[in-house]
């Protein structure tokens, strides 16, 4: 087998040359560190780089402390520790710094005395290295303890970084134009704008606020009623009223857990090679996400059921809602590896997809670059990956777990083995009869029962009738994670076939307090508990500024899920750590955040364009309007079940048409018969939906955090022929023949259903005109009312909101 | 104390591990490919890093893995160890066990000016000797299906990157926006499925579009791409309903002033009506004549034959169909030649490579003649092989078992020299031992020809740049034109 070795050199190098000068003044990172100091930089470049990873693979299994603990550790020497060199072991110092001739070391690789390693003769440039390194004096940043590396790594300077930092309140900053802010976001915002010569755009009106309003909160168009509704109320709290019943619709969980679903790559299936492999109650976590959104579950606690709810004790009673969030890691991905060479890189890559889903999406950092070196822009040394990872090691994800309390379980157990009994009562006179009576079936028995024997038969079968009628609920089942907490080795260069020193379980070390007490286990929930404390600087950071970017198709940072060196700046720093730090005071409630963001005046503003600020800021950076965007694919879809009545608003379930062991047929977007929402639909791993992966939806391998938005003509394709937006089309002309009488009231109903506005005067000229079809395409399928039905619901304006 | 610009300048060469400005030219690169997704034409036609000898690129994926010392890689010393195992092969352990060495029952000639050796159960293609360059010095990671297909497609043994294809689309973009830049084409599905052809992590439009052709008496071209065709309008009542859908867009438009995204799906309303017309003229096989037809293999009583679940009616049509796809400027077409895994020939293995190549053969040797004849071959590269070779070894008493150690597999056309054998496998063929030549390899090459630097095309994702061939892959100068 070809063990395949990465090489240090890594995809990543290509960087940006912003980037790598900042990099460079920060000066924590060990090379740049090293550099600047007059010790030999490129010594210690020399020996990470072509040194180290040598001594591990091919020294260490006989000369570490490890082989020294395994009792295998040979001539007395080890090679693992700076002092271990230099004092060598019974032959002698391995090796004179600055004298690569008179070192033992250099001769025993050379295979002049000595031959090492005994396996065979190392190539002659890896030699040649080590003479040179030799020769430079063996620079060494290996001081004894079992973090070598991490010493290299200037902590305090690393803290400095804007997001390791704690976010405080600041104060509002002072503008000029003193009443435009409504809230305290308002300020930050304006501030900004007025240093930048930027001036708001005028607000938006109600019509295209409750538009945006609504398919922010619920991704559903706004009935004209709800539209009427409030342009006619005048009262002070109108905007905030639209706002608590958009929140009160259990439909905003559907919206804001679709999105969380991203980020936890969530799937039906579990990818498979000849065939899916099932996961036939993956629905389970996904219902449990929607209902956590639904209830404003504090994201703190979110965060803690979803990593570790089998650990916790709370909710003391609600096992569904204790134990159906690890589906976030019990979905994770699974790989197939019980091949020659296969089985330990299949679990270092599950193992990967939970530290790297986990660190990215609830951290903003992407520790995952540290499983095969340390990380080039953060301070994150390979051995934290290792000690992170620890939580997840030795975890199994195979099986489902019963959502029910213990007491439940064991009710559960009682009454199935009680109807075996009664069962096995009934089963054993039927049988003895059947034998006795020579017939080859119980059943044939029946009927031939003396009186008294019937009796006794009527007897038993009624008291296991009564048994089973009292059958306890049966306990739900969801996918789940068990275990964990296992120490690791760390993986050289990512090589699980190559194992160096242990890594001591435990979170980062960049977030860990300075005082914390040292322990010997890190479990799941403990991994929770330090992402979700509020002395973390990265978890509310990083969490706001995900409902900010939802809000206003930006983030405050715009890589949401790379706070570290290679992320954005945020543009308005002290505005998120003041959200972030009110978020948490407000007990981590997304529903306040919410309120916040949308009560400001930056969100009442509309998307009206200004040359002026285009020329200044084109990309909107610094918010002096509303960027329009277009709705992603499940508010596209859902909006066209809405505004042709056909859409099913029954809430959760599996993913298919029934409900129950029939349930075969799973739920498709462009299914003309499905109208369920988009969100409710079978995600398959194994063979993704081609239509949502045509629309841009995640693919539910890995997380993901941004949808793209991309304009191909195949999704055209989908507005003018799918049967599915044909089907939709002539709904929604029926629903207009029925709900109005003449032409005109039904061109303003259509208007009104689809965009939220009456049609303008042109409009209604050309949807006449467009409705007298010439004679000759009487012979078409769709009649004049169908085609203008579905042209409005293929337009921009449709597909977009303000 | 050093003065502070050799410092720096000492910097520079350090962090960049001497790519020095070579790296900072990229990220100028970089910055602009990473926006490709989001831009108003995500699959418009980009330039390579240098002149591409390729434009587009053909896969004969024989899924299961042909066996090498029965087509490609002639090896007469099988003959004289015949139920031996040598010393030197005794430690090549691979899925199965495997016993003696196991002679080909097939003859080797030498064919065209390059006298390049073929067996004889490649009659058709031996015709195009001096148009082929086999490699019999390929090798993969680990002798099991389901991982070497995702190398041989992702350069991973885990469904964790971006299939070539979409690599390519991504980098390059298509010539013809009309079609889908990738096409899958095969019967059935192969082990993995379309995770063989996922994005993964590059946006889901780079993702190859699997066609499964009907059988030949329901072929319609209209129903082989998702929508092409509207059941309910006629063209020009489609046209009248389109005109009014725009009138709207341009009220709306005015109403919003310039939005490159409202403009680009405006654009992109027109390019899906002409697609209507331009996709189903692609594949559209009718159009073909019937001498064309008769050179892939389709007419007559040969046109029905079929093999181990490999029929050649599906596998000509998909040949005669790539070259029309390529034709119009669909970057990368990839072929498998059936279900699941027909050329896994653990038992029967003679009768096997037999059976499928007689399928494969004439479709494969007309597709070359075919791209020849029209000027396309010399920028089209046409790739032939399994995800992984066979064992000269016995399993049972007549099969082969799977070999990641060593195999063979042939390109043509664009820009790879024709009629040579690179590189070499043992004495058995066994293990690929002389210039050897890992999937990775094949991948910066393959690269390379289509115009680029397998080291220059990255995508950020998780914090780092990401790129095919990871931290490896070799370019085979050897085989360059």
């Amino acid at each position: 087998m070809q063990l395949t070795l990465p090489s240090i050199r890594y995809a990543g190098r290509i960087m940006n040359a912003r980037l790598l000068l900042l990099a460079l003044a920060l000066g924590f990172l060990s090379l740049t560190n090293r550099c600047l100091a007059q010790d030999g930089g490129a010594g210690i470049e020399l020996f990470e780089k072509k040194i180290r990873p040598v001594l591990v693979e091919h020294c260490y299994q006989c000369h570490s402390a490890e082989a020294d603990k395994a009792k295998n550790l040979k001539a007395g020497l080890r090679l693992d520790t700076r002092e271990g060199i230099l004092k060598g072991g019974r032959s002698g110092p391995a090796l004179v710094p600055g004298k690569a001739k008179g070192s033992l070391l250099i001769a025993a690789l050379r295979h002049e005395d000595l031959r090492m390693p005994p396996k065979g003769k190392l190539p002659d440039a890896v030699i040649a290295d080590f003479e040179t390194w030799v020769a430079m004096g063996a620079p060494d940043p290996r001081d004894g303890k079992a973090i070598a590396h991490v010493a290299s790594i200037d902590w305090d300077q690393a803290r400095k970084a804007w997001a390791f930092q704690r976010p405080v309140i600041h104060q509002a900053p002072k503008v000029k134009a003193g009443n435009w802010p409504r809230k305290e976001i308002d300020s930050f915002i304006l501030a900004e704008l007025e240093k930048r010569g930027l001036t708001p755009v005028r607000p938006a009106t109600r019509q295209e606020w409750i538009r945006r309003a609504t398919f922010d909160l619920i991704g559903l168009p706004p009935t004209p009623a709800e539209v009427d509704a409030f342009e006619n109320d005048t009262s002070a709290g109108a905007f905030a009223k639209v706002v608590d019943r958009l929140l009160a619709s259990p439909h905003y969980g559907e919206r804001w857990g679709r999105y969380w679903l991203d980020l936890a790559r969530y799937t039906d299936d579990l990818g498979g090679t000849v065939g899916p492999v099932p996961a036939p109650n993956a629905y389970r976590y996904r219902d449990w996400v929607i209902q956590a959104f639904n209830r404003d579950m504090p994201y703190d606690q979110f965060i803690r059921l979803q990593l570790a709810g089998d650990l916790i004790s709370e909710p003391a009673t609600d096992y569904v809602e204790r134990l159906a969030g690890l589906g976030f890691q019990g979905l994770g991905q699974r790989f197939s590896g019980n091949a020659v060479g296969m089985v330990k890189k299949k679990v270092a890559d599950e193992l990967d997809d939970r530290t790297d889903t986990v660190t990215r999406s609830l951290l903003g950092l992407t520790v995952a670059c540290a499983r095969c070196h340390d990380h080039k822009f953060d301070p994150i040394p390979t051995i934290d990956y290792y000690s992170l990872t620890a939580a997840y090691n030795g975890a199994e994800w195979k099986s489902e777990r019963d959502l029910a309390s213990p007491h439940q379980l064991a009710a559960f157990e009682q009454w199935k083995k009680e109807v075996a009994d009664r069962k096995g009562k009934v089963d054993r006179l039927l049988q003895a009869e059947a034998k006795r009576l020579g017939k080859k079936t119980s059943k044939e028995a029946i009927p031939l029962l003396s009186e008294e024997l019937r009796k006794e038969y009527d007897q038993l079968q009624a008291q296991l009738d009564r048994v089973i009628k009292a059958q306890p609920p049966t306990p739900m089942k969801a996918p789940t994670i068990i275990g964990g907490g296992k120490a690791m080795q760390i993986n050289v260069r990512g090589n699980p076939e190559i194992l160096g020193e242990v890594a001591p379980p435990g979170f980062l070390h960049i977030l860990r307090p300075a005082n914390e007490a040292k322990t010997d286990t890190f479990t799941r929930l403990d991994l929770a508990n330090a992402i979700a404390h509020r002395d973390n600087p990265l978890t509310a950071r990083v969490y706001v500024n995900r409902v900010w970017h939802y809000h206003f198709g930006r983030g405050i940072v715009a890589t949401l899920g790379n706070f570290g060196q290679l992320g954005d700046r945020p543009t308005h720093p002290e505005l998120l750590d003041t959200l972030a730090v009110r978020f948490m005071e407000s007990g981590w409630s997304t529903k306040w955040l919410h309120r916040e963001i949308m009560f400001s005046a930056t969100y009442r503003l509309s998307s009206a364009a200004s040359p002026v600020n285009a020329a200044k800021d084109a990309d909107n950076h610094y918010l002096w309007r509303m960027s329009p965007r277009r709705l992603d694919f499940e508010a596209w879809r859902d909006a066209m079940l809405a505004v042709s009545g056909q859409l099913d608003s029954k809430l959760g379930g599996s993913p298919h048409f029934q409900e129950g062991p029939k349930q075969k047929k799973e739920l498709h977007p462009e299914d003309p018969a499905n109208h369920r929402r988009t969100v409710y639909g079978f995600i398959s791993r194994f063979k993704p939906n081609t239509t949502l992966t045509l629309f841009d939806f995640p693919e539910p391998n890995v997380t993901s955090d941004r949808r793209n938005v991309t304009t191909i003509p195949q999704q055209q394709l989908f507005a003018l022929n799918s049967p599915f937006t044909l089907a939709m089309a002539r709904a929604f002309a029926a629903r207009l023949e029925k709900e109005e009488k003449n032409e005109e009231a039904r061109i303003r109903l259509a208007w009104r259903l689809a965009y939220g506005r009456n049609p303008s005067q042109p409009e209604l000229v050309l949807g006449r005109e467009f409705l007298r079809v010439p004679t000759a395409s009487g012979a078409e399928k769709l009649s004049p009312w169908d085609q203008l039905c579905h042209s409005l619901l293929t337009t921009n304006e449709f597909a977009f909101v303000n | 104390m050093i003065s502070e610009s050799i410092s720096r300048r000492a910097m520079l060469t350090q962090f960049s591990y001497g790519v020095g400005m070579l790296g900072l030219a990229a990220v100028l690169e970089r910055t602009t490919s990473s926006a490709h997704a989001d831009s108003p034409r995500p699959l418009a036609a980009r330039p390579a890093h240098f002149p591409a000898k390729a434009k587009r690129i053909i896969h004969l994926w024989m899924n299961g893995g042909p066996s090498q010392v029965d087509t490609f890689d002639p090896k007469p010393a099988l003959e004289r160890y015949a139920g031996q195992r040598p010393e030197s092969t005794a430690r090549l352990s691979t899925e199965r066990r495997t016993t003696g060495l196991m002679p080909s029952p097939f003859r080797f000639t030498r064919h065209g000016q390059s006298g390049l050796e073929l067996s004889e159960i490649f009659p058709h293609l031996a015709r195009h000797a001096d148009d082929l360059c086999v490699i019999r010095s390929m090798h993969t990671n680990v002798p099991v299906h389901e991982a070497s297909n995702w190398m041989m497609f992702t350069g991973n043994v885990q469904p964790i990157r971006p299939s070539y294809g979409s690599w390519l689309l991504y980098g390059l973009g298509s010539e013809n926006e009309n079609l889908p830049g990738f096409v899958v084409l095969g019967n059935g599905q192969p082990v993995n499925g379309p995770s063989n052809w996922s994005s993964r992590f590059l946006p889901g439009i780079y993702q190859g579009c699997q066609v499964v052709l009907p059988g030949a008496g329901d072929y319609n071209p209209r129903t082989l791409i998702a929508n092409l065709h509207n059941p309910d309008l006629s063209p020009q009542a489609q046209r009248r309903q389109l005109d009014f859908t725009q009138q709207l867009n341009n009220l709306h438009q005015d109403r919003q002033g310039p939005e490159d995204a409202l403009n680009a799906r405006i654009e992109s309303l027109e390019l899906a009506y002409r697609m209507q017309t331009t996709a189903y003229d692609a594949f559209d096989l009718s159009r073909e004549p019937a001498a064309i037809q008769a050179m892939y293999g389709l007419a007559g009583p040969e046109g029905n034959s079929t093999f181990g679940g490999v029929s050649r009616s599906n596998y000509g049509r998909n040949c005669l169909l790539a070259r029309r796809l390529v034709e119009r400027g669909v970057r990368v077409v990839q072929i498998y030649a059936g279900n699941l895994q027909p050329w896994d020939s653990h038992s029967n293995n003679s009768a096997s490579q037999r059976g499928l190549a007689t399928i494969v053969d004439r479709p494969t040797a007309a597709l070359l003649q075919d791209l020849k004849q029209r000027g396309l071959l010399e920028d089209t590269l046409v790739v032939w092989g399994g995800e992984f070779g066979r064992t000269p070894a016995t399993e049972g008493s007549n099969g082969r078992d799977h070999n990641h150690w060593g195999f063979s597999m042939w390109m043509a056309g664009g820009g790879v020299k024709g009629g040579m054998a690179y590189g070499a496998t043992d004495e058995f063929g066994f293990r690929a031992v002389e210039n050897r030549v890992h999937v990775h390899d094949l991948h910066a090459t393959m690269l390379h020809l289509m115009g680029i630097d397998h080291e220059r095309l990255t995508y950020r994702y998780s914090g780092r740049d990401h790129r095919l061939t990871d931290v490896e892959g070799r370019l085979i100068h050897g085989i360059l034109e």
